[in-house]
């Protein structure tokens, strides 16, 4: 008997939601990986807006990014905010109709764009679902906290991201006298940095100080971290509309004060952790931030120098998604995935009879190798791109295909322990 | 032995698995009492709330004091005050996170 429920209530969600997810992510990703490396030509003329392209794109930032940050979400918010999900029936059929519709989406973007929008309807229905759930979940948090705050305005942002995705797909497909590159950048931005670092930044507070034990921080920038952030998006999002060079400066900088005061406090954390040794996967999670934190500073001085090179651009935002948002994402899967099989298959016998540790469902030094791998592919693949190099673009996406595939295998290693 | 030491005793074998270190030497227990009937009371905290294995470790804490002969029931009260701190644990836990 557990008394004390108010604290002591269980938490844990059905392990197979978050599991589907993070599945359905990993195909996701290698498919889009095998997709980049087919247009490897594409990509090093720095030609991102091509069908193929897009539909890689699709594959990579809703099906392996969001699908695997909604299944992370399943398992840490009744963890983390102590409060479990609202339905978990309403979580599997929202896990049926995003992946129908991400499928679809991603496809029709690459073969029939004109389409487009049908399969764009779709996602948006799961996500508006997935969304909904997180509301009535977060509603019944008792006590609220900073986290909170970051989590539910990257929430906000992602229902605005999607809004502003349908109006592009039926910009496409339909025609609309709209201002089509406001629209397109405010989607970009809300969706990285708003919707992908917000929620990453605010887990974090969470994440950093209990994977590595640590004890007596403060968080004291943790709220100036959250409102010059959210100023730095807002003054970006109307500078995108009014086309205002100065007001982009300003929104850069905010952004890059509020991801520098995020980082000062995860590295008072880091400083005041017990565990002196820390797991390699999240060592990877933390070095992510410093790629964060470098693309920030670079966004800055671009900005500060007028320098508006499109192709620079580019590849600057898809740096930012693969070094920050996505390195981030694949350190913790190789603390999430482990944690949920554990807990499916050994829970239940602790204290009866003697059960491996985390550490063990999953080979980490075959991950540092994987992790090294990704940076070298990501980087390399930067540098080619931008010198416009086909053969060496072709080498590194390559890189970043082979160890994918590795990367998706190690995980799924996990579900044989 | 009595049976608050056998509980104690027990519970040595109930390990956090993402450190893998003992709940007794992290600190995380507080009082065991032990009523007429042999009913367990444990009062215990965790190194944060929201731990992950919040139900995982709750839950061996029970099996273990089960394990024992004669026990009646077991209530084991979660709590976060006083909140648990690095000066809880054994000079071995500590030992054990320095490596």
């Amino acid at each position: 008997m557990v008394s004390n429920p108010g604290l002591a209530k269980k938490s844990e969600t059905n392990i197979k939601l978050p599991l589907s997810f993070i599945l359905f992510g990993l195909g996701a990703f290698v498919l889009s990986q095998l997709i980049l490396f087919l247009n490897s030509d594409a990509l090093s003329n720095g030609i991102f807006r091509l069908p193929e392209l897009l539909m890689g794109a699709h594959f990579l930032l809703l099906g392996w990014v969001v699908m695997v940050i909604m299944g992370a979400m399943y398992q840490l918010v009744p963890v983390a905010f102590l409060t479990p999900i609202w339905s978990e029936k309403l979580g599997f059929i929202q896990l049926f109709i995003t992946g129908i519709g991400i499928v679809m989406f991603s496809l029709l973007l690459g073969f029939n764009l004109s389409h487009a929008v049908y399969g764009g309807i779709v996602v948006i229905c799961g996500i508006l679902l997935f969304l909904w759930q997180m509301v009535m979940t977060l509603i019944s948090q008792e006590q609220k906290s900073i986290m909170t705050l970051f989590v539910t305005t990257a929430l906000f942002c992602f229902l605005i991201t999607i809004i502003a995705g349908l109006i592009l797909a039926w910009t496409i497909s339909f025609g609309l006298s709209l201002n089509y590159t406001a629209i397109l950048h405010s989607h970009i931005l809300l969706g990285v940095a708003g919707w992908f670092t917000l929620l990453i930044i605010g887990f974090s507070y969470k994440m950093v100080p209990m994977f590595s034990l640590s004890h007596g921080f403060s968080m004291k920038w943790s709220k100036l971290a959250f409102f010059s952030y959210t100023i730095g998006l807002l003054s970006l999002i109307v500078s995108f509309w009014l086309e205002t060079s100065v007001l982009q400066t300003i929104g850069w900088l905010f952004s890059w004060i509020g991801f520098t005061l995020f980082a000062l406090d995860m590295i008072e954390i880091i400083k005041k952790r017990l565990k002196r040794k820390l797991d390699r996967p999240f060592t990877f999670s933390l070095i992510a931030i410093g790629y964060g934190w470098l693309v920030h500073s670079t966004t800055v001085f671009l900005s500060i120098f007028s320098i508006d090179h499109q192709n620079l651009w580019s590849w600057l935002t898809f740096i930012y998604i693969i070094s920050w948002v996505m390195f981030s994402i694949l350190g913790y899967l190789y603390k999430i995935v482990p944690f949920l099989w554990w807990t499916y298959k050994y829970s239940g016998q602790v204290g009866k009879t003697k059960v491996p540790m985390l550490k063990d469902m999953i080979n980490e030094k075959a991950g540092t190798l994987l992790f090294v791998l990704f940076t070298a592919g990501v980087f390399g693949l930067t540098i080619a791109g931008l010198l416009q190099n086909k053969v060496a673009v072709q080498l590194f996406q390559g890189t970043m295909l082979v160890t994918s595939i590795l990367y998706a295998l190690s995980i799924l290693s996990v579900l044989r322990k | 032995m009595d049976l608050t030491k056998q509980v104690e005793e027990v519970l040595y074998g109930v390990i956090d698995p993402d450190l893998g270190i003992n709940i007794v030497d992290l600190g995380l227990i507080y009082n065991i009492e032990i009523d007429e009937k042999n009913g367990v009371k444990v009062t215990m905290t965790l190194t944060t709330p929201g731990c992950p294995l919040h139900d995982s470790i709750v839950g061996g804490v029970e099996s273990a004091i089960y394990f024992i002969d004669g026990i009646d029931k077991v209530d084991v009260q979660l709590v976060w005050q006083p909140a648990w701190s690095p000066e809880k644990m054994s000079p071995k836990a500590k030992e054990m996170l320095m490596r």
